[in-house]
């Protein structure tokens, strides 16, 4: 198939889909979303500067994209609405439709002609596009009545311990599947010394850093038992420490500590048990105040702060003298080794550095909730992450991001609003047998059972191959062609 | 001259078979040493304790002035001991330029806050190591093209030389060389026989060959230890060893050791 064709089809899909499982004026999203996919996935057909070329293939592209985005627009107005008891709108459907268009053909032109800049000009315009639809998101919302934002921060949080899993998984090739208690001790540590619970009331903007250092600390706590294991090995150690840590913290709420015949403790509550911690300090900035729990937008900004530098921080260290000794020990510990790396150090840096980033965002999570229990860090929330990982391709950040927006946005957004459509559709159509299947709750680990078996079987370097790999795929196939 | 590692007694026992039994071998400073013996006689195994990546039952080993026994397979490299492998074991997915800079990763020094922070010493110390990067790439004959390939997808001969390259930029003083023309045509042969006279000649780096080829191990050394069963049978120059007895006993068998002695007095008479 015609990859110009297939890009704007994947573009359009997406649209579709939100259009369609969404309804309202996500329709409008949902052009500007097919616009960008279909900009990101677009080929350099056309060389280099050529604009008048790029605009050409944008247009025919974005065409694709929006005839689909519209028909999913124009089927869950007329066809679906009624049904599940909104009446049919025109005046809306028609700025559904105008929106979609008016933003997803303008972004879809304006990504095509990026992408045939050279590789600098070219990042720095997508830095550029990428940065004004986040900016503007909150008002977009805002404006467009989707009300998102309280699941698009949660996104945010997922995406950034999924960046931190990457350092352990992706880069340093340890498979952790118990990365969810550095969040939860994160959470804790910050939870801890900024709530009334020990009386400790430090502001947010310090507790944070103390999340960061306990997360730390415990990373090489449990990671130095680890470090003679490999691959399945390891994986079960982690995987116990992952259940281990939150029942642990369920249940130190009565820690009773003797020593000889001193008592040093006697039923102490640190965690919390069941209860948990509550309530939890919201940040403070002057001219905001304290950070609201019905205004999203400071806390989306702050997530999306403590995410740009993480990322920021974490390239520095990739594409550096300890960001090779990672992937050297990835690729072969033996080898690593005997080129002078102490893989000792070097895997508890990971595990480390892997657990700040989950204890930042542990941090902003108990804050932004305000509080935190146990069962908020089980075990499928280290699944999930390690989904959101694989899924967009080990040890590449963009690639991990778009895995984490696309399996968050699908268990926190769409299959929520797709069961409801779904579970009205029921209704309407009287059928009582299926009324009780929830498709949200009931599918959802099988859906990312699915997706992990699809993606091993038919893309294992995942959805957006880190650049070692993409430069390996041109050459593989040019050595198949000569033969 | 000065050895500069020398082994006394060592032994390896895994289990009850004894892969190296008590071996007394010297590696002259600036020499090009070969270590030859029938498969499985514990050659591989003897550079292996050498390395760190296994410790002896018994013997030491002293580098330099510096006993190695015990230590780990990096502090070996920091000491100045650099190898390759019999089995190429690159970094399959990092290119050739970042498989040479992680050998010189013991002569970095940028740690985590610096790297954070991206002071002036990490830039300048990462330029400096990727300019030298390329140079001992250019040095092993890689062509320059090549330096931003993945590794796995060069050339198999170019995947030899770039562990050398990787095992120069540890800086050794003496390079372990494990069989590093296996797999490879009569030409890359007197080629990698050239780079490694040109290693020793040029950079007066002391090397440790394992090889197989004996065209190579008569041209290129100075002197050669036999290794049959995990002990020593012989040492010495190469026309030593290429007329004695045992030597030609372990390789070929009794029956052919007094066909060669024949033929000698024959040929001698």
């Amino acid at each position: 198939m015609n990859t110009r064709i297939r890009s704007s089809l994947i573009g359009g899909v997406f649209g579709f889909a939100i259009a369609l499982i969404s309804g309202g004026f996500a329709g409008i999203l949902a052009g500007l979303v097919a616009g960008l996919i279909n900009g990101f996935s677009v080929p350099q057909a056309e060389p280099l500067n050529n604009r008048a070329g790029a605009v050409r293939q944008g247009l025919v592209a974005s065409l694709i994209a929006s005839v689909l985005t519209i028909l999913g627009i124009v089927i869950r107005s007329v066809l679906i609405d009624p049904v599940i008891g909104t009446p049919l709108n025109i005046a809306s459907l028609l700025i559904s439709m105008i929106g979609a268009l008016i933003l997803g053909i303008p972004v879809c032109v304006i990504m095509c002609v990026i992408r045939t800049e050279p590789p600098a000009r070219e990042r720095i315009g997508l830095a550029i596009v990428i940065g004004i639809v986040l900016v503007t998101y909150p008002w977009l919302d805002q404006f467009l009545n989707l009300r998102f934002m309280n699941e698009v921060i949660p996104v945010l949080v997922f995406i950034l311990m999924a960046l931190g899993l990457n350092i352990v998984v992706g880069y340093a090739g340890l498979l952790d599947l118990g990365y969810a208690a550095f969040f939860a001790i994160g959470a804790y540590a910050a939870g801890m010394v900024s709530s009334p619970h020990f009386g400790i009331s430090l502001s947010f903007w310090l507790a944070i850093w103390v999340a960061a250092a306990v997360a730390a600390l415990f990373g090489v706590i449990l990671g130095s038992p680890t470090l003679p294991l490999r691959g399945d090995y390891l994986a079960i150690v982690t995987l116990g420490f992952g259940e281990i840590v939150p029942i642990a913290i369920k249940n130190l709420d009565k820690v009773t500590i003797h020593i000889w015949n001193y008592p040093l403790l006697v039923n102490f509550d640190i965690t919390g048990g069941t209860k948990g911690i509550n309530p939890i300090n919201r940040p403070w900035l002057p001219v905001i105040g304290e950070f609201s729990p019905s205004a999203p937008t400071p806390w989306y900004f702050l997530i999306l702060g403590i995410m740009l530098i993480s990322i920021f921080f974490i390239s520095r260290l990739r594409n550096s003298r300890l960001g090779r000794a990672w992937t050297a020990l990835r690729e072969d510990e033996l080898a690593a080794g005997a080129m002078g790396i102490n893989t000792v150090n070097v895997k508890l840096l990971a595990f480390a550095i892997g657990a700040t980033v989950s204890g930042l965002a542990g941090a902003f999570y108990g804050s932004y909730i305000s509080a935190i229990f146990p069962e908020s860090f089980r075990f499928d929330v280290s699944v999930m992450l390690l989904c959101m990982v694989i899924l967009g391709g080990l040890g590449n950040m963009s690639g991990v991001i778009l895995g984490g927006i696309i399996i968050q946005f699908a268990d926190r957004l769409f299959l929520p609003q797709f069961s409801t459509v779904v579970q009205k559709l029921i209704v309407a159509s009287g059928n009582v047998s299926l009324r009780e299947v929830n498709f949200a709750s009931d599918f959802r680990l099988l859906l990312f059972g699915l997706t992990l078996v699809l993606m091993m079987i038919l893309r294992p370097q995942g959805l957006v191959p880190s650049g070692r790999a993409a430069r390996v795929m041109p050459t593989a196939d040019a050595e198949v062609s000569h033969d | 001259m000065t050895n500069i590692l020398e082994t006394c007694g060592v032994t390896k026992q895994f289990g009850g078979l004894t892969a190296v039994n008590d071996v007394n071998f010297n590696v002259r400073q600036g020499s090009i040493t070969s270590l030859i013996g029938p498969n499985g006689a514990g050659k591989t195994t003897f550079f292996n304790m050498i390395t760190g990546l296994y410790v002896p039952t018994a013997g030491t080993i002293t580098f330099a002035g510096q006993s190695l026994v015990g230590l780990k397979p990096h502090d070996v490299t920091a000491a100045g001991i650099g190898r390759t492998f019999q089995n190429i074991r690159l970094f399959a997915n990092m290119t050739a330029v970042e498989n040479v800079m992680v050998g010189m990763h013991t002569r970095m020094r940028a740690g985590v806050l610096g790297i954070l922070a991206n002071v002036a010493g990490v830039r300048r110390e990462e330029a400096a190591s990727r300019q030298k990067a390329h140079e001992l790439l250019d040095y092993v004959g890689l062509d320059a093209q090549r330096a931003d390939d993945v590794s796995k997808n060069l050339p198999y001969g170019d995947q030899r030389r770039l562990e050398i390259a990787r095992a120069l930029a540890t800086d050794p003083q003496l390079l372990l060389l494990d069989e590093p023309t296996a797999g490879m045509n009569p030409q890359e042969t007197a080629e990698l026989t050239q780079l490694i006279r040109r290693i020793r000649d040029e950079r007066g780096i002391t090397i440790l060959l394992i090889e197989h080829d004996m065209k190579l191990v008569m041209d290129i050394s100075e002197a050669i230890t036999v290794l049959d069963r995990g002990t020593k049978i012989a040492e010495g120059l190469p026309s030593d060893i290429r007329s004695n007895e045992q030597v030609i006993e372990a390789y070929l068998g009794r029956g052919a050791a007094a066909m060669a002695q024949k033929q000698a007095q024959q040929g001698g008479a």
